[in-house]
């Protein structure tokens, strides 16, 4: 067994994979492809009445909220699937996939001591720190908090008692439903509603693990928070809900990371986070989305289809999304602030890079409701290969919005002329006070900036990189660190083979 | 995987089925029953919700026999006049204008319901061929008149290679609540220079569409203006289309939009061969209930290299209530070019009102001047000084007319 005091932290790991795989140019660039061979527990396969009561009674969920999930599966009956992205796929078999997969181990492991070591073999493989330590090889450095998930359970979440300590509750969404359910009644779906879209709604009605984060009245949360979300089975489908409150004057830092193994067949995965944030409080969300984007000739990959949204609604709360989306065959993603309270502010920093038969749809929403909103947008999308890389997003100001701010930046950079990029905003000003600009451009790398870095010795691929990173810095500045280094390695990884 | 559910069709609808079959557009007909008429759904309708908008369509147009006052006069212009659908006598052309007659639209057929009901209602087409550089400003006065009517009419112009021409196309009738669905295709050869202006002082009453389609060829030079200042209802479809290298397009637009009016310009233009440039710019100025709608897509074919393009929406919101929506679009599939859009949106700027104000001028005034200022961008490049002056007494008189 291995000595878990050794794991490598998440930044050293990377470092020196995305060394190893940039080395070896033949082999496959995605280096979280391995599968983890583990006995799991399984649902019977196919979406039915039956399977919802089957994972309410896994998660020893009280009546009430089966009853919450039934009333979300009628729901979806009566939905179809959105059409309006750009993106094209053959249709889903919701009947041929398991809705449930966790792995078998203890019922409830008290410590690490108690999980499966397969387990802890495949996060250490992933570089996820699972063991709780302060300092690594003599450099102190801050400790994350991590919530792992795995198909369809939380497999463990860390520092829960230090942070219990200030009063913050971290725990996986199944837990707070057993312990907190009043919390939950209250605010789930209650910044995403049940039936607000096909995959919100079919998540509602069969979401089997993810997050939750209270923060109370006044605190800083002392670390970052962060769920590694992790698909290993086969034919599984992985429905996440995350739920983070953040009460006055409190702020949290919270980090999503996931990868999946490659396979030949797609595999879907339909998440929805909402987050509130109250008076004066702030959350930080960002995402480094790695998902399995299928091979080069657009076979198999994570169809990822993800609602995500943030509600101000206290007076000066701040939300900030961040992400980097290198992963999925399919992306469709459109993180949200709606901006209640007076004095709100939202903020989106997105880089989409789309390589191979990736098709990416993403973007957000900026929805303007109370007075002195502000919102700010930069959206970087770089498509290669045959890639299609669409910004879709939507800044609108309600008639009672007084002088809500906007500020949109879109910038696409093409590699190579079989792929696209798109740009849809939608600017929606219902108040004459409202100020809203929107820039967007789309180049390619010009011959004189590649001209100029390859004279001083860098190699195609290298100089591309190095202007990507250039383009994208104004988002990258906004990760936080434990990400940064980690995002610009993949930058280099999804654009290795492009150039030309 | 949509499904379908069976569309409910409503009082507009049912009657405009009814006329589709009495002038034996089945197709058309079979096509509103099982859809009807584009909702928001539908992304070029995102914010002309037509189901929503369209209550009621008036009889089929017959042939007018009384005519309103010309709502735009232009100085030495050469005029046409298409009344209800139905050409008009005319006076001799001047030299290098063929003016003609062809049987239907002149449109292209495409998937649009307003392109599908021109088609249908349009049943003739005025051509007018442009042989060589032509001076005299040609003015095209399409009327609807008398009782409230459904009307559909067209329009052909070609510009010969080298040629030249400027073209102002008005929209006007009586004060009755007409349904008016005008179609202008317009073809430029190789070097061909045309500016092409379309206005619409339609009454309030009235609902106007209109749908201009261009097919730009190699070194032309297309100069195009909608002004939206009549219509309850209006809208403007416009599908530029580059297809001949150094093709060059200055599409242009303004919605002026009052009270309880609905302007909507929507442009899906097309760079089809390398070497094209386009420099889309519109502006919305909106006051009281206004709504002002400007949609720009760009799209750049596969091959389309070195294309430069820059689209461009301004508003400006002269009141507290007022709508500006806007949604400019790029869809790109060549690496090696360089095209962006800007939208902005806004009021008039307080320090600007201060200044003029602290120098004595009026409120009213001040403002008046600064939206002149703002528009001076659409008008100013129009190179006959009749219809520049005639295109100012259109905003002038919007500007005075609250």
């Amino acid at each position: 067994m291995a000595n878990y005091d050794d794991i490598p932290t998440l930044k050293e790991n990377i470092d020196r994979a995305t060394v190893d795989s940039v080395r070896s140019l033949d082999v496959d660039k995605y280096k979280y492809g391995f599968e983890t061979i583990i006995e799991s527990d399984m649902a019977p396969k196919g979406l039915s009445e039956d399977t919802v009561r089957f994972i309410s009674a896994k998660k020893n969920e009280p009546q009430w909220m089966l009853d919450w999930r039934l009333e979300a599966y009628a729901r979806f009956l009566t939905l179809s699937e959105p059409t309006w992205a750009k993106v094209h796929y053959p249709a889903i078999d919701l009947q041929d996939m398991y809705y449930y997969a966790a792995p078998k181990s203890t019922p409830a492991p008290t410590s690490l001591d108690e999980v499966d070591p397969a387990l802890l073999a495949m996060y250490d493989k992933l570089g996820i720190p699972l063991r709780e330590r302060e300092i690594l090889a003599g450099v102190e450095r801050p400790n994350v908090a991590v919530d792992a998930v795995m198909d369809s359970v939380s497999v463990v979440t860390t520092f829960r008692e230090e942070l219990s300590k200030v009063g913050i509750i971290f725990c996986s969404i199944s837990e707070a439903i057993r312990e907190y359910p009043e919390m939950i009644q209250k605010y789930l779906a209650s910044v995403v509603p049940v039936s607000d879209n096909y995959y919100a709604t079919l998540n509602s009605a069969v979401f089997t693990d993810g997050s939750f984060v209270y923060i109370p009245k006044g605190v800083r949360c002392p670390m970052e928070l962060s769920t590694y979300f992790r698909i290993n089975e086969k034919k599984t489908g992985q429905f996440e809900r995350t739920l983070i409150i953040a009460e006055a004057d409190s702020y949290v830092s919270y980090l999503e990371g996931c990868t999946a193994p490659m396979r030949d067949e797609s595999q879907l995965h339909a998440a929805v986070v909402e987050l509130v944030a109250m008076d004066n409080a702030e959350i930080k969300y960002s995402t480094v989305q790695n998902w399995y984007p299928g091979d080069k000739d657009g076979k198999g990959g994570i169809y990822n289809f993800v609602t995500k949204r943030g509600d101000c609604r206290g007076a000066n709360s701040k939300i900030s999304w961040t992400q980097v989306e290198t992963g999925s065959a399919i992306t469709w993603k459109y993180p949200s602030c709606i901006l209640r309270g007076d004095g709100s502010r939202g903020e989106f920093y997105s880089i989409a890079i789309s390589n191979g038969r990736q098709q990416v749809d993403s973007g957000t929403k900026m929805i303007h409701l109370g007075k002195n909103t502000s919102s700010r947008i930069i959206a970087k999308g770089i498509a290669a290969g045959f890639s299609d890389n669409t910004y879709r997003g939507q800044v609108s100001a309600h008639a009672k919005a007084t002088n809500a701010r906007n500020f949109t930046q879109c910038d696409s950079l093409l590699i190579g002329d079989k792929c696209g990029a798109h740009t849809v905003p939608y600017i929606e000003s219902r108040n004459g006070t409202a100020v809203f600009e929107h820039e967007a451009t789309t180049s390619k790398i010009s011959d004189d900036q590649m001209f100029y870095c390859q004279q001083r010795g860098l190699s195609e691929e290298d100089a591309v990189a190095l202007i990507v990173n250039g383009f994208v810095r104004d988002v990258l500045q906004h990760l936080p660190m434990e990400f940064m280094v980690e995002t610009q390695k993949l930058i280099a990884i999804s654009l290795e083979g492009s150039v030309g | 995987m949509a499904i379908a559910f069976p569309v409910r069709l409503g009082a507009a609808e049912n009657t405009l089925i009814e006329q589709l079959k009495s002038v034996g557009a089945d197709a058309t007909a079979e096509r509103i029953t099982v859809a009807g008429l584009p909702t928001r759904r539908v992304e070029a309708y995102h914010y002309t919700d037509l189901k929503l908008l369209l209550k009621a369509i008036p009889p089929l147009a017959q042939a007018a026999n009384e005519a309103s006052a010309p709502a735009l006069r232009i100085a030495g212009a050469y005029q046409l006049m298409i009344a209800n659908g139905m050409i008009q006598s005319h006076a001799t052309a001047p030299a290098g204008v063929i003016v003609g007659k062809a049987a239907g639209t002149a449109l292209s057929t495409r998937d649009d319901v307003l392109v599908h009901l021109n088609g249908a209602f349009a049943r003739q087409s005025l051509t007018l061929t442009l042989e060589n550089s032509v001076d005299t400003v040609i003015q095209i006065d399409r009327r609807i008149e008398g009782l409230a009517a459904h009307a559909a009419d067209s329009v052909k112009i070609f510009v010969a290679d080298g040629a030249s021409a400027t073209i102002i196309e008005t929209f006007s009738g009586s004060d009755a609540a007409h349904v008016g669905n005008h179609a202008t295709y317009v073809a430029l050869g190789k070097d061909a220079r045309l500016t092409h202006i379309t206005v619409d002082l339609s009454a309030r009453a009235v609902s106007h569409f209109a749908t201009n389609e261009y097919h730009v060829g190699e070194g032309a030079n297309l100069r195009t203006l909608v002004v939206h200042a009549g219509a309850g209802l209006a809208r403007t479809h416009v599908f530029p289309r580059y297809e001949g290298t150094g093709a060059h397009g200055d599409i242009t637009g303004l919605n002026l939009v009052s009270d309880g009016q609905h302007a909507d310009i929507t442009m899906d233009a097309l760079h089809a061969v390398p070497h094209t440039t386009s420099q889309p710019l519109f502006k919305s100025i909106a006051r009281g209930r206004g709504k002002s709608i400007v949609q720009g897509k760009l799209v750049v074919a596969r091959d389309a290299q070195k294309t430069d393009a820059k689209f461009m929406h301004q508003g400006l919101m002269l009141s507290d209530e007022a709508e500006i929506l806007s949604k400019p679009e790029l869809e790109i599939y060549a690496d090696d070019v360089v095209c962006g859009h800007g939208s902005t949106c806004g009021k008039l700027d307080e320090d600007s009102m201060f200044y003029l104000m602290s120098r004595g001028i009026p409120k009213e005034e001040a403002e008046t001047m600064m939206v002149r200022g703002f528009l001076d961008e659409l008008v100013d490049p129009i190179e006959d000084e009749a219809l520049a002056e005639a295109l100012h007494g259109v905003i002038d008189g919007w500007l005075l007319g609250k």
